[in-house]
């Protein structure tokens, strides 16, 4: 009976609500119309279900498809379908989507194909399709989905034109704002100028043109007043300012509003220089170049569960001021602790104390603790000049300031600074190319990071935007980063970088460092690049 | 510590005289021929880096001893972010192991990640959750390194974790030849394969077999 009620009030639910269609369910989450997963048969029973057997798994959200080795999953969008091959854009693609000799679907031969395999050529497809017994209704639709599938042209792209924003909270480093918006600025310039004079598309003779360089512009949203008014802030931009996707960006203390404002707004949010990004599984449309401090709690936490007993470690002592970035991470590290089976316990500077020997004085701190600083580069300078004893203290770099981490003098031999990017030694051949860029571009560094952060997101950008044809697809660009993004040799500030389907944290390691000498900014890594 | 490591002289006799002894056994399928839908099968030597793996427990491992703990190996490379070759043939691996009943105990299923750095312990834990892996199935991630090292040796790097293909090795005993299929098995075919070449081995049992193993086995 409780089933049964069950049963009526998901029924009512699903009727009542404006939410998915049927066709949407079945595509991206592998939901059929009654509520059950969709089940996909195999070759030998080796069948697929739920998640495993939706659309979008294979086939990704875009409906484009995607390539494994020498495995091609074919795009499925209705334009493609159904017409006969050489119709389409995306035939021009004989790697993605080119399928030799196809005719066009019809509804019955497209519900045929999906039920059993079999396509109009008379040939059967592959082994990975599994084939999906779906009544007439659920097969209908799939395919009216199908054919609504990246039907239109993204929003922010006109005939000569890409849009663009990047985004600036109010409480953003307004130094590095200067810094990032003038690499932003000077990059779409030079793009920009490489038109002047007019460029032709390329074109086919088959009614589409499969390159069209278009003028790059940037609308800068700065963002004021508090977090909560961030989102309607940015749904009133969007409306007058349609763009293609966000593009680098800055943070400050909290970057939340902004990553849901574009998750729900489906906007791609690229690169955005942030500290303290959102980790959201399932999320699709933001991409960051890694998890900031809360990569750096991890570094810390693995560490700390590898060489507490050693160290003779029974307590981590951690510093963070309240509200600030820090306080999230000494979360990470917290529960890890408890997880090794330590103690920890918070020093918190109030957000509005000033950072003196007051308010920095650790005089709790005993032989056997740990102690992690999440403190900024002015809380840092502030530290009392006798450093504290204790078995091991670690040190933000992304807070501190990496290796200009003004630490006072005494405290340096007994801080190791946790580096989430690739050591200055390391990375100094890859950063040629950024540097040269700014020198020959006169663009002052001041503030390298996030200037050299800047610049990869933009050159990631328009190298997967070049491969796109004349069709900018919101979804296709993000998942081409997903596939293409592992190839990049020149990853600036990163070992390297890798994402894949699901994966939105480009850079996955990172080290622990300690100054090499008593002065100057030279680190050495203690320990190799670890990946937590 | 292990042959592999210590005497890479040794293992090559060692090695050297089993190649001709599986030559000889193996017989037909020692050249290629054709599965189902074009999955090739061969036979090679592949000497097994010394590298250390984090097994999906959390401990770190060493490869060889991983693939010489005494039962037959089967071998697969995948992803977790995978959506299409690496589902599937863990699904192959599931059902593989499903078809041996009781005997699953015998064999030592391996899968070792191709995109470590994602991939950490608690991820292929998840991973192999999903595919009901049990105590015959183990995941493998490690550095890059470790993992470009396992790749290589066994021929499946493809230059980038995306441009992988669908490759199973099987192994009945440290020192003898590895059976590889290039392509998709079906669950039913690895099944044959598998019992095949433990028939096979169980064949060519002799004396001169039997004293290269236990060198190496005096030796690990």
């Amino acid at each position: 009976m409780a089933g049964l009620l069950a049963l009526f009030t998901a029924e009512t639910d699903a009727t009542e609500r404006v939410g998915p269609s049927r066709g949407e369910m079945l595509y991206r989450q592998g939901v059929l119309p009654s509520g059950k997963p969709l089940r996909g048969e195999r070759e030998q029973a080796v069948g697929v279900e739920g998640m495993a057997a939706a659309c979008v798994t294979c086939h990704r959200r875009s409906g484009y498809g995607s390539s494994e080795g020498t495995v091609r999953i074919p795009p499925i969008l209705g334009s493609l379908l159904f017409q006969p091959s050489g119709k389409h854009p995306l035939d021009t693609q004989p790697g993605a989507g080119y399928t030799p000799g196809r005719i066009a679907y019809t509804d019955e031969t497209l519900a045929r194909a999906i039920r059993h395999g079999l396509v109009p050529t008379g040939r059967t497809l592959g082994l990975v399709m599994p084939r999906y017994d779906l009544d007439d209704a659920t097969m209908a639709s799939l395919i009216e989905y199908l054919k609504g599938l990246s039907a239109t042209v993204s929003p922010g792209v006109t005939d000569d034109t890409l849009h663009f924003a990047t985004i600036i909270t109010p409480d953003a480093d307004p130094i590095a704002r200067q810094g990032m918006l003038d690499v932003l600025q000077r990059f779409i310039e030079d793009k920009n100028d490489f038109r002047k004079g007019g460029a032709r598309p390329l074109q086919r003779n088959v009614g589409f043109n499969y390159r069209v360089t278009r003028n790059w512009q940037l609308h800068v949203w700065q963002l004021t007043g508090p977090p909560e008014s961030w989102e309607p802030q940015l749904w009133a931009r969007l409306a007058k300012e349609p763009v293609f996707a966000v593009l680098s960006g800055l943070g400050g203390r909290n970057w939340a509003p902004v990553h849901h404002f574009c998750e729900q707004a489906a906007l791609p949010c690229l690169f955005p220089n942030v500290d303290l990004p959102v980790v959201a599984e399932g999320d699709f449309y933001s991409v960051y170049f890694s998890k900031g401090v809360l990569l750096e709690a991890q570094l810390i936490a693995k560490d700390l569960a590898e060489q507490a007993q050693r160290w003779g470690v029974h307590r981590v002592v951690q510093v963070f001021r309240a509200g600030d970035i820090g306080e999230e991470a000494a979360r990470t590290v917290t529960a890890a602790a408890a997880a090794a089976g330590l103690q920890s316990t918070s020093h918190v500077i109030q957000a509005e104390a000033r950072a003196d020997g007051r308010s920095l004085a650790l005089q709790d701190v005993a032989a056997d603790d740990a102690v992690v600083l999440w403190l900024r580069p002015n809380e840092l300078a502030a530290l009392p000049a006798e450093p504290v004893r204790a078995a091991a203290v670690f040190a933000s770099g992304l807070m501190g300031g990496l290796e200009n981490a003004p630490l006072p003098a005494p405290w340096r031999g007994a801080v190791r600074i946790t580096y989430p990017a690739d050591l200055p030694d390391g990375r100094a051949v890859r950063m040629h190319i950024p540097l040269a860029w700014f020198k020959v571009r006169n663009v002052p560094i001041v503030a390298e990071r996030v200037q050299a952060d800047t610049y990869l997101a933009c050159g990631i950008v328009a190298e997967q935007l070049t491969g796109m044809l004349d069709r900018f697809e919101r979804e296709v660009l993000l998942e081409r980063f997903e596939t293409m993004l592992n190839t990049r040799l020149f990853t600036g500030y990163y070992s390297r970088l890798g994402l894949a389907q699901g994966q939105r944290f480009a850079s996955k390691g990172g080290y622990i460092a300690r100054f090499a000498e008593s002065q100057g900014a030279r680190l050495v890594a203690d320990g190799g690049y670890t990946v937590p | 510590m292990y042959a592999e490591m210590k005497h890479p002289v040794l293992l090559w006799l060692a090695g050297a005289l089993l190649t001709v002894t599986a030559a000889v056994s193996w017989g037909d399928s020692a050249s290629q021929h054709h599965l189902a839908r074009g999955t090739l099968s061969s036979t090679s030597q592949y000497i097994v880096p010394a590298v250390q793996l984090i097994r999906d427990d959390g401990k770190l491992v060493s490869l060889p001893a991983e693939m010489n703990d005494g039962r037959p190996v089967v071998l697969n490379f995948i992803f977790t972010s995978c959506s299409s070759v690496c589902p599937l043939m863990s699904e192959v691996f599931a059902q593989f192991a499903r078809k041996l009943g009781s005997d699953r105990d015998k064999v030592h299923l391996m899968s070792i990640s191709i995109d470590p750095e994602q991939d950490t312990p608690a991820r292929l834990r998840e991973y192999a959750q999903k595919f009901e892996a049990g105590s015959e199935w183990q995941h493998y991630t490690g550095t890059v390194e470790a993992s470009l090292a396992a790749q290589r040796a066994f021929a499946v790097y493809r230059g980038d974790k995306m441009s992988h293909t669908a490759v199973t090795l099987l192994r009945v005993a440290p020192g003898m030849p590895w059976l590889r299929l290039d392509g998709f098995v079906t669950p039913d075919e690895l099944l044959e394969q598998y019992r095949q070449l433990l028939q096979e081995q169980g064949r060519t049992e002799h004396p001169r077999k039997s004293a290269s193993l236990s060198l190496h086995d005096g030796d690990s």
